[in-house]
C-alpha cells in the first residue's frame, strides 16, 4: 500500500522522471537542441537512454548584408540514443492530466 | 543567543516556498514560472503549470517540468 502510494507521488524532482519511464518525453538540451523520445532508462545524473528519438537543432542564421537574423531548425531521427546528463536543461513528461 | 536565527539556511527559504508560484532564472537567461512542487539537494526543481519565457516572451508551456539544478541562477516566489 505504502509502496504503491510512494510509486505514484512526486516527493523529489527525479520522481517526475521516474514516472515517465517508457513514456515519450521532451528534453531540452544545451546548444539549442531538443529531443523527443521514449525514456528507456535514466540515472541520478540524468544520463538517459531514449528510443525513437527526434532531435531538433535550432540555429540562428545571420545575414550580414541586411543585418537580419533568421531561425532555422533541422530535424533528424535516431533509433536509440544515450544522452549524457550534464547537457540536460529541462525534462518534461507527457501530460498526466486526468 | 539568537540560535534559531542562525539556523535559518537557504534551504529553509526554499522549503518555505514549496507549493507557491515561483520565478526561476537559468544561467542561459531563460525564465520559468510555475508552481514549485519539489526540490532536492542538487537544486533540481519540479514545477507544475510551467511557463517558459525567452527574452520576456512566452515560448512554451509544460504541465510538469524537471529542471536540472546546475542550470539554475536564482529562484524567487511571486
Amino acid at each position: 500500500m505504502a509502496d504503491t502510494a510512494a510509486a505514484l507521488t512526486v516527493e523529489e524532482p527525479l520522481d517526475l522522471v521516474r514516472l515517465s519511464l517508457d513514456e515519450r518525453i521532451y528534453v531540452k538540451l544545451r546548444g539549442d537542441r531538443e529531443l523527443r523520445g521514449r525514456l528507456h532508462a535514466y540515472d541520478q545524473h540524468l544520463n538517459m537512454v531514449l528510443g525513437e528519438v527526434e532531435e531538433t537543432i535550432t540555429m540562428v542564421d545571420v545575414n550580414d548584408e541586411v543585418q537580419t537574423q533568421s531561425l532555422r531548425s533541422v530535424n533528424r531521427t535516431v533509433p536509440m540514443l544515450f544522452v549524457r546528463g550534464d547537457g540536460v536543461i529541462l525534462v518534461s513528461p507527457p501530460s498526466r492530466a486526468a | 543567543m539568537s540560535e534559531p536565527a542562525n539556523k535559518r539556511t537557504p534551504t529553509d527559504f526554499l522549503n518555505s516556498i514549496l507549493g507557491q508560484r515561483v520565478f526561476v532564472r537559468l544561467n542561459s537567461g531563460i525564465d520559468y514560472k510555475g508552481l514549485l512542487s519539489c526540490l532536492d539537494g542538487y537544486m533540481n526543481i519540479a514545477l507544475e503549470q510551467t511557463e517558459e519565457y525567452v527574452d520576456g516572451e512566452l515560448r512554451n508551456r509544460y504541465g510538469d517540468a524537471f529542471i536540472r539544478g546546475n542550470n539554475v541562477l536564482y529562484i524567487s516566489a511571486i
